[in-house]
Formats: structure tokens, C-alpha cells, sequence
């Protein structure tokens, strides 16, 4: 069967329906940012397509608010965040690959109960314990709380990563007389190549959107915080235009992160190690 | 020293059997085990000091006031509003996981079919991936807003009268419920897909030339095949709707309340974070009971691989 060829009427219409539905809040964040706020902002029932088209608003809303350093703030986040879940994760995953099942299994169910607790429910004692550390309001923080709502998840892609790889790689190597940390770094991670990608993009696009750790820990006041904090922030102050242009330039680029990892997203990974 | 200890390890895994005692072997394994466990303890150390031990926290000081133990927070919680949020928070759960399985059921029937157009729709279908919870919660309030609204521009265009979207808490908490599902759909549409298309095609066409209409082919035999995988992807998305958060902060604010935001408005003043810390061992227990279900009726042991 080809992947693309004649399909039934049917079929496209339902495609014409759900794409109008999944690009239509886009759509809307794009012309509420290009056209001047007496065609949106101040209209009772604004037009669905662009009638004029500016940059002032995202000019104005560049000098007015600080849009730069929540996302700066948000970039290393993301990236402390990716690399901790590699750093933890990839080892974990290789060591519940080669543990008796018994024992990986208890761990996995485990991970998975880890994964499923409440993110604000953890955020506030965590808080506290970062204040007494002096991590609160610091992007390590905020990072190391992040890092709970992905750790599971990468030690799962790491360990199906790991199980998908020829049994007797390893052995094979160990015979020819290679030391086990050459055997895990010259023949086992490179062929982790795709999982350890999926693993970091995974959470840093996680670390990007999460909110709830980072508005506990890391709180607007007194200083600035990650972006999804910030915008939460010029939303409730009430100042659309900034937000909207906030919210696109944050967007845009992860929009287009997230078609690149499409082909790599596999069920498996995204419902926490369950689905096979 | 490290690389003598697997040496020996991989000599026993591959060595006669029956050269060693049962003791000897068990011993073995033991061995290999803990040298493996040493890997994923970072990890291990890593969830129970940041996840478990906070968890004991909150669960334990919800039972402490001013004169140690007392359950004064839990009888107080009704009055907090603790029984519309459940209701608030159970509807709207319910709500958006229905209707995130029926559209991303739709999504992977179509997406397993050959048509024109296959991989601008499947891309266009992951874009909410990449879309922030917050920024979503802020487009849709600006689609929903009663004034200034674009989902009213369009009733009007279409000749019927606009709506005041939050003005009730059940057309609210619709909002906040579409909202997720157009955030949370993909996902659950990608799992699925992941099922249908692990099908074998033989199967279809066993049934075509029996000669069974689409209809019929898929309630026995699409839906009876796919069924494990969708209870598991719902289990799991129910999960994580419970824990919604951000998109209500953002859409409806405290009005009405659901766990989560009840959680969040007492957490800010000191005089009623025991109420807060109650509030979130309810949540707690609700989804701690509910994923041990999950676990129980997926057996999450045996489906990673």
C-alpha cells in the first residue's frame, strides 16, 4: 500500500474538519500578533482573516516588557533539564536492561507510580527544601524539580533503547577483549543514537511547556522567571498584545522542533512506558 | 577492578550450569544484579528524594495544627469548596478524555489509510505538541472571551447569537475541557496509531473477502484488537487530566475551582497552607488509588519493552 494514493470522500472531510480544528488557535495567535489592536484587541467581533498587517506590536512589546530573559531563563532550563535526564537516565535505563525481570519490573512500576504523582502536590515541600538551599528562584531549581516529570519517562526510552539492541553485542565485544567502559561507550551509545536524541528533545520540549514546578519554585516576584511563568504573568496583568507576541515567538521555533521529533515519536514513549 | 568483576560475571552467565551448585548460581546472580542496580540508583535516589519523601511531607504535616495532630484541615476542606472541585475536576477529566478518544481514534483510522495529503495532515496534527500549555490556555481564552471573542465573531458571521462563554460554571469548565483536548489529543492519537498500525493488513483483508462491510470490520475486529492499548493510553491520560493545572489557572482562574487551583489559591498564604497540604493528600490518595488500578489492569511490567 502507498502512503499516499486515492483515499474516500469521507476521509477527507474528516482530515478538512480536524485540520481547521488543530490550526485554527494558531491561526488566530498569528493574526492577533500582525494586525494593529484596533482590528482585534478593540473590535467586539473580530474578523477571522488579516485585514492589515504590522510589526508594531511585536516591536512595541519587545521595548515594553521583558521578553528575552524568561526565554533565555527557559533555554537553560530546558537544556540543564535534557541533560540531567540523560545523565540519570541512559545509565538507568542500561541497568534495568540487564537486571533479572523480577527485579526491573518492580522498579518500572515503580517509575511509572513516580510519574503519575501529582507535579504541584510534590512542587510545594520541594520548595520549601530549595529555599533552605538557596535554590529557589534559580534556574538549577527549577531544573531539578522539572527533571521529576521527565526522569521516568527517559529511563523508559533509554531501556527500550537498550533491550532493542542484538543480545550478544555486548558479550561479543567483552570477548574480543574490550573493558567494560569501552564496550558502553565505543559499541553501546552509539547505537543508542535515536533514543538518547528522542530522550533529550523529550524533555527539553517538556521543560519548555511545564509550569507547575517552575510558578512554585520560581515565583515572578521577585525576579523574572521561566516563560510559560512570565506569560502567566502579562496575562493576568492584563496586557494582551505582549503576551500574544510573547507567546508566538516562544512558540514558533518548538512548533517546528516538534515536526522534526514526529518521526521519531512512537506511542511507546509517550504514555509513559504502558503501551508496547 | 570493575572489569574483572563482569569478567567473571559473563563467565558464569555463559559457563556449564551444571558445574555449579544452586547456591553458587543464585549467588552469581546476585552478584550481577547488584552490579546492574548500581546504574539505575542515581535515578532510583534521584525520585524518591525529590518525589517520595515530599510526598510524606505534605501527607504527614495535612494532620499537624497548632497543637499537633489533629484532622481540624480535613473537616475545614468542605468549606474551602472541596466537593465542587472534586465534581469540577472529575467532570471535566471525563469529559476531555472522552472526547479526546473518539477525535484521536478518528485521527489514527484516518491517518492508517492511504489519501492525498497523508503527511501535511499528520504534521499539522502534531502541531498542539508544540505548543505550550499556557500559551494554548491564552489563545483560548481569547477565542472564548464573552467580548472581543473570536468563537462569537464566527457565531455572528454564521448568524446566530453570541455567547457568554464563562458565564456559567458548566459552559466554563467547557471551555477549559476543549481546550485540553485540542492540547492532549495528538498524544493520544499518536498512541493509538501506534496500535492500529501494528495490525496486520491480512487481517482487513480476511474480512473483506468474507465480505464485511467497514462498519462491521471495525467494531469486531479494529475495536477488539486496539482495545488494550486504548484502555491503557486512557488510564494513563486520565492520570495526567486529574493533575491539569496551568490550563485552568489560565482560562478560568478560581471560578470554578477545580483540586488543583483549590491546592494553589490556599498554598499562597501561610494561614492556610495545612488546608493546601490537605487538599493535595486528597489528590494524592485519588490518583495514587488510581494508578495502582492502572497497574493492576495493565500490568505495566509487561508491556514495556
Amino acid at each position: 500500500m502507498s502512503d499516499e494514493g486515492k483515499g474516500h470522500w469521507s476521509t477527507y472531510i474528516v482530515v478538512l474538519i480536524l485540520s481547521i480544528v488543530f490550526i485554527y488557535p494558531l491561526w488566530i495567535l498569528i493574526i492577533y500578533v500582525v494586525q494593529p489592536a484596533y482590528l482585534t484587541f478593540d473590535r467586539i467581533y473580530p474578523a477571522q482573516i488579516p485585514l492589515a498587517f504590522t510589526l508594531q506590536n511585536i516591536t512595541q512589546s519587545f521595548k515594553e516588557v521583558d521578553l528575552v530573559g524568561p526565554l533565555e531563563r527557559s533555554l537553560e532550563v530546558a537544556f540543564l533539564v535534557g541533560g540531567i535526564a540523560l545523565g540519570l537516565g541512559i545509565p538507568a535505563g542500561y541497568g534495568l536492561s540487564k537486571l533479572t525481570s523480577g527485579i526491573s519490573n518492580k522498579l518500572i512500576v515503580f517509575l511509572f507510580i513516580i510519574n503519575m504523582m501529582p507535579g504541584l502536590v510534590i512542587a510545594i515541600p520541594i520548595s520549601i527544601y530549595f529555599l533552605h538551599a538557596n535554590l529557589d528562584n534559580t534556574v538549577f531549581g527549577v531544573a531539578f524539580a522539572q527533571e521529576l516529570v521527565v526522569l521516568p519517562l527517559s529511563v523508559f526510552i533509554s531501556l527500550s533503547g537498550f533491550r532493542s539492541l542484538p543480545r550478544d553485542l555486548e558479550y561479543q565485544a567483552r570477548v574480543d577483549g574490550a573493558s567494560f567502559s569501552s564496550t558502553f561507550s565505543r559499541i553501546l551509545l552509539p547505537m543508542m543514537k535515536v533514543p538518547i536524541m528522542v530522550a533529550f528533545l523529550l524533555a527539553w520540549m517538556t521543560s519548555w511547556d511545564e509550569f507547575t514546578y517552575a510558578v512554585i519554585i520560581a515565583p515572578i516576584v521577585p525576579t523574572d522567571s521561566t516563560f510559560p511563568v512570565t506569560l502567566y504573568n502579562y496575562v493576568s496583568r492584563n496586557l494582551p498584545l505582549e503576551s500574544a507576541t510573547f507567546a508566538l515567538v516562544a512558540t514558533i521555533p518548538v512548533i517546528i522542533l516538534a515536526i522534526i521529533l514526529q518521526k521519531y515519536l512512537k506511542g511507546s514513549y509517550l504514555s509513559g512506558g504502558l503501551v508496547g | 577492578m570493575e572489569s574483572s568483576t563482569i569478567e567473571k560475571l559473563n563467565n558464569a552467565d555463559q559457563g556449564d550450569p551444571s558445574s555449579l551448585s544452586r547456591g553458587q548460581r543464585f549467588k552469581k546472580e546476585f552478584k550481577k544484579d547488584i552490579f546492574y542496580l548500581i546504574f539505575a540508583i542515581p535515578a532510583l535516589v534521584y525520585v524518591i528524594g525529590l518525589a517520595i519523601v515530599p510526598a510524606i511531607t505534605v501527607v504527614y504535616d495535612s494532620f499537624i495544627g497548632r497543637h499537633g495532630f489533629t484532622l481540624a484541615n480535613y473537616y475545614a476542606l468542605p468549606s474551602y469548596g472541596l466537593y465542587g472541585a472534586l465534581i469540577n475536576t472529575l467532570l471535566v477529566s471525563v469529559g476531555a478524555l472522552l472526547i479526546q478518544l473518539f477525535i484521536a481514534l478518528a485521527i489514527a483510522m484516518v491517518l492508517v489509510k492511504p489519501f492525498k495529503g497523508k503527511k501535511a495532515f499528520s504534521t499539522l496534527v502534531i502541531i498542539p505538541l508544540g505548543i505550550s500549555t499556557v500559551v494554548s490556555a491564552f489563545v483560548f481564552s481569547i477565542i472564548f472571551q464573552a467580548v472581543g471573542g473570536y468563537a462569537n465573531s464566527a457565531l455572528v458571521g454564521l448568524g446566530l447569537r453570541p455567547i457568554d462563554w464563562f458565564y456559567t460554571n458548566s459552559s466554563s469548565l467547557g471551555v477549559v475541557m476543549f481546550s485540553d483536548f485540542w492540547k492532549n489529543t495528538p498524544l493520544v492519537a499518536l498512541i493509538l496509531y501506534g496500535g492500529l498500525s501494528s495490525l496486520p493488513p491480512s487481517l482487513y483483508e480476511a474480512a473483506s473477502v468474507d465480505g464485511a462491510g467497514s462498519f462491521n470490520r471495525f467494531v469486531h475486529i479494529t475495536l477488539p484488537n486496539i482495545a488494550p492499548i486504548m484502555s491503557i493510553a486512557l488510564l494513563v491520560r486520565g492520570v495526567s487530566e486529574f493533575n491539569i493545572f496551568a490550563l485552568p489557572l489560565v482560562i478560568i482562574g478560581y471560578h470554578p475551582l477545580i483540586l488543583n487551583t483549590l491546592i494553589y489559591e490556599n498554598y499562597s498564604s501561610s494561614l492556610t497552607r495545612n488546608i493546601s497540604y490537605a487538599a493535595a493528600t486528597v489528590l494524592l490518595a485519588i490518583i495514587m488509588l488510581y494508578s495502582i488500578i492502572v497497574v493492576k489492569l495493565g500490568g505495566a511490567k509487561d508491556h514495556v519493552r
